[in-house]
């Protein structure tokens, strides 16, 4: 393996806390659990389905990643079912994986320096739904506890309840890029000296205001969700929960931790161009990535994969190939990029947590996803998507993009985990 | 592989050392976050029930208004409670391009206005800025609420059919901070925020942290929010709002020991947060100084707030490195009977004897409560500190003897401040605190 250059800089630069990812819990359309997700990946299964969550017979598209074979009653009670959203469970679930397979359920740790932040999109919505159809159609009297979930901050806070949670707590709510930047945010709060353990990531579920929604922008595609493909003709959307831990390196070794990954440094960055449509030219992605990587301390040649936006919307698509373009040159078409929404379907605030744990998977396991449905090629798209069978390659730097409506462009910088004893010895080679 | 037995593990990581201590330790290992950059607060935008601009709303503050009467944007009729701090009308055209405007819901523009208020208050040149290094950190409850009901009630009337382009892309709730990047080609952080009552205060600790860090120059840090049917009902149902008192109207009474409830407001405040090199580059005049953050949780339950005010009295104790300085706090009472007990309760734990000395108000009482609050909060704080002026808790008669603080009540006092604290905290348990310091 080559020799890293970011890691000689955090060796230097004593100030910056070193972060990594201990534990990962994932609910999605192709799996609810790490490994289940992590098989269909690289296996390239679709995730997209007939919808049921709610009756989609009006739509002119029926289809949606929908998550399924969760049986929620294994996970909660029946008291608990009444009361839990959709977004809640897939939370929950996702969460207590990440915190077990972290080993925080049996470490003792300090809980008031153990937060949460999680990314909101529609959140808990549907249950809103719920209540205010019966209510607007005057039928019965729906129940007040469906109203509970009208905070985006509900599923956050349920998670804190149920672990005990007492550090720093929030939510971010940029709706395509929220878990994103709520992973970024959790770093940050990290490095504030505010926590040493972060929930975060995000959760997210089908609800009809998101789906009518990108139906009437003419965003969802009824062929399935074909990211830089010439026939792409929008998104599929989909559900779900992608949990990490983040933790403060000392931390992590203090109590024995596994480490997945290295999380090394994110960017967020605005277009400030359109409400709905993405900068054309791709100066907006470039801005984004390049500020990520000079947070990160990571130069654009070690970057060995990308975690596409890849929302296979006609504009997304191409504004993000430009913007890879623009940052690495000639370089981009040798970085292997996944689209991995052609398998979960795009699940608005529940994406990035979702792509995030997919990208520290794919540099743990030195395996990166492919994107599925890739068949004409575009000429505006004219990198390597990874077409539809998964690559094996040593992956030193991974990247995330995750891009929301009004252009609120988020990039996460994800790394092979090195000790700081190795980077000791290689800076003295 | 991990070893359980590890001789390693961790011994009760919770040891003698204060949270404060603990957090000044910790930033010991991270100068960038202590010894970087002194953050100041040199614009402050407000558009608010009792007062649009600076002036006018420090002038209310000052006199104890109330902006609580009863709402008249949509009908209350069938509901127990029919109080809100309404917005006046106001002339967005004065404050929006016309061509922005017309893409603009009701929310979008009062946080535009919010922001063109804050910029020109700062006196920024927008032209002689770096657009990559400003940024804007916004926290709000739903964004648009009322925009998403309208979306809601046309596709349960008319199916997908009925889905309205135009109303789902200002629906979500980072619609209202894509509308000032875009009005103002702001480039840099762009971030939404959205935790019940803490969301602001999350924009502004957010804002901070990369000011400190050197990531930005300036940052618009703020919030808002909007009374809606919607909302109304929710708060409703849910039993928090109060139905006000017979003859006064006055639903907010913040330590009050007859208080039963919030009563919902609206509006929006952003404060112009820069580095101080770049403020002094610039020439810029200086409200206060922004100068600590204390964040915390506690798990009473999903509606409830920290009962025993531990974990408020712990974000406090966190934000304040010089707690001897503090001499006011911004309470975060809300007029509900937990809140306002547990935040008393916080403030004993942490200042003890000091208590008596410190002064309490609440601004909620003026502008009622709502998750984006804090920029306006924010806003008379940052006012508190530059005139050495406290704002009264008004609709307060007969303090709870449960809330024994030193409330300013009945009228503004005339109080040099050295420093203060904005505190906020959410139902579902998450507390934020914001030090403040006089600035000089």
């Amino acid at each position: 393996m080559e020799r890293s250059h970011f890691h000689q800089d955090k060796t230097k630069d004593q100030m910056r806390k070193r972060v990594v990812v201990t534990g990962l819990g994932v609910v999605s359309a192709v799996g609810n659990s790490v490994p289940e997700f992590w098989n269909s990946l690289i296996e390239g299964k679709d995730g997209t389905k007939e919808i049921t969550a709610f009756d989609a017979s009006p739509y002119r598209t029926k289809k949606a990643a929908e998550v399924s074979g969760l049986n929620s009653q294994t996970h909660f009670s029946g008291r608990e079912l009444r009361r839990l959203s959709r977004c809640d469970q897939f939370g929950l679930v996702a969460f207590r994986e990440a915190w077990r397979s972290a080993h925080l359920d049996k470490d003792l740790i300090d809980k008031e320096r153990a937060g949460i932040i999680l990314g909101a999109g529609s959140g808990g919505i549907l249950s809103v739904e719920k209540y205010f159809r019966d209510f607007y159609q005057g039928k019965g009297r729906p129940s007040p506890s469906l109203l509970v979930s009208y905070s985006l901050a509900t599923t956050t806070d349920l998670i804190a309840m149920e672990s005990g949670l007492k550090g720093p707590r929030t939510t971010t709510a940029t709706v395509c890029s929220s878990s994103s930047a709520s992973i970024g945010v959790a770093y940050d709060l990290i490095q504030m000296g505010l926590a040493d353990v972060m929930v975060t990531g995000g959760s997210d579920s089908l609800c009809e205001v998101s789906y009518s929604g990108f139906s009437s922008l003419k965003l969802v595609d009824p062929e399935g969700c074909r990211p830089f493909d010439k026939r792409r003709q929008g998104l599929v959307i989909g559900e779900g929960a992608g949990i990490l831990i983040l933790e403060e390196l000392e931390h992590a070794l203090r109590r024995d931790a596994l480490i997945h990954a290295e999380f090394l440094g994110y960017g967020i960055c605005a277009d400030a161009y359109h409400l709905t449509a993405p900068e054309p030219n791709g100066e907006g992605v470039e801005r984004v990535i390049r500020t990520a990587l000079n947070h990160a301390g990571v130069s654009p040649e070690e970057v060995d994969t990308i975690n596409a936006h890849g929302t296979a919307t006609p504009f997304n698509d191409i504004a993000e190939t430009r913007g890879i373009r623009r940052v690495f040159g000639e370089r981009a078409k040798a970085i292997p990029i996944s689209g991995i929404k052609s398998m979960v379907g795009h699940c608005l605030g529940s994406a990035g947590g979702i792509e995030a744990v997919a990208t520290v998977l794919t540099i743990k396991n030195g395996v990166i996803p492919p994107t599925i449905h890739y068949e004409v090629p575009d000429p505006h798209c004219d990198l390597n998507y990874t077409p539809n069978h998964s690559i094996k390659r040593d992956v030193r730097v991974a990247l995330s993009n995750s891009f929301a409506f009004g252009g609120n462009n988020c990039c996460l910088v994800f790394g092979k985990y090195i000790s700081n004893a190795e980077c000791g010895v290689r800076n003295a080679e | 592989m991990r070893n359980a037995e590890c001789g390693m593990r961790n011994k009760n990581p919770k040891s003698e050392i204060s949270p404060s201590q603990r957090l000044f330790r910790a930033g010991g290992r991270n100068p960038k976050s202590t010894r970087g950059q002194r953050i100041v607060i040199t614009g402050l935008g407000m558009v608010s029930a009792i007062g649009v601009g600076r002036e006018a709303f420090w002038e209310s503050c000052l006199l104890g208004t109330s902006g609580i009467k009863p709402v008249q944007r949509f009908d209350v009729s069938s509901y127990r409670s029919k109080l809100g701090g309404q917005l006046p009308e106001i002339d967005f055209k004065t404050f929006i391009k016309p061509a922005n405007l017309r893409r603009m819901d009701r929310i979008g523009k009062i946080m535009v206005s919010a922001v063109r208020l804050a910029l020109d208050d700062s006196g920024l040149d927008l032209g002689k800025e770096d657009p990559n290094r400003m940024g804007i950190s916004i926290g709000t409850g739903l964004g648009s609420s009322d925009t998403v009901d309208q979306f809601f009630r046309s596709i349960l009337r008319e199916g997908p059919v009925g889905a309205q382009p135009l109303l789902f892309q200002t629906a979500v709730p980072n619609a209202i901070t894509s509308h000032c990047a875009i009005e103002y080609g702001i480039k840099g952080i762009n971030i939404t925020f959205s935790h019940k009552e803490t969301s602001t205060e999350m924009a502004m600790v957010y804002a901070y942290h990369l000011l400190k860090e050197g990531r930005a120059e300036v940052i618009l840090a703020g919030g808002g929010d909007e009374l809606s049917e919607p909302l109304h009902h929710v708060y409703s149902m849910l039993g928090a709002l109060s139905p006000g008192r017979g003859k006064g109207m006055e639903g907010m009474r913040p330590f009050d020991r007859e208080r039963n409830g919030i009563v919902l407001g609206e509006g929006s405040g952003i404060i112009v947060l820069e580095t101080l090199e770049h403020a002094e580059k610039r020439g810029a005049g200086i409200y206060a100084e922004m100068a600590g953050v204390g964040l915390s949780g506690s798990t009473d339950g999903v509606l409830r707030y920290d009962l025993n005010g531990d974990s408020i009295a712990r974000a406090m104790s966190m934000a304040a490195e010089e707690p001897a300085g503090v001499n006011y706090i911004s309470a975060a009472a809300n007029s509900t009977p937990e809140l306002d007990r547990a935040e008393a309760s916080a403030i004993r734990k942490a200042f003890g004897e000091r208590t008596k000395e410190i002064f309490v108000s609440s601004l909620k009482s003026m502008i009622g409560e709502f998750d984006g609050s804090g920029g306006i909060r924010a806003c008379g704080l940052a006012l508190s500190l530059y005139h050495g002026m406290i704002p009264p808790t008004i609709g307060t008669d007969h303090l709870d003897p449960q809330c024994d603080l030193n409330v300013v009540l009945g009228q503004s006092i005339k109080k040099e401040i050295r420093s203060a604290l904005l505190n906020s905290c959410s139902n579902g348990g998450s507390n934020i605190s914001v030090w403040f310091k006089r600035y000089a």
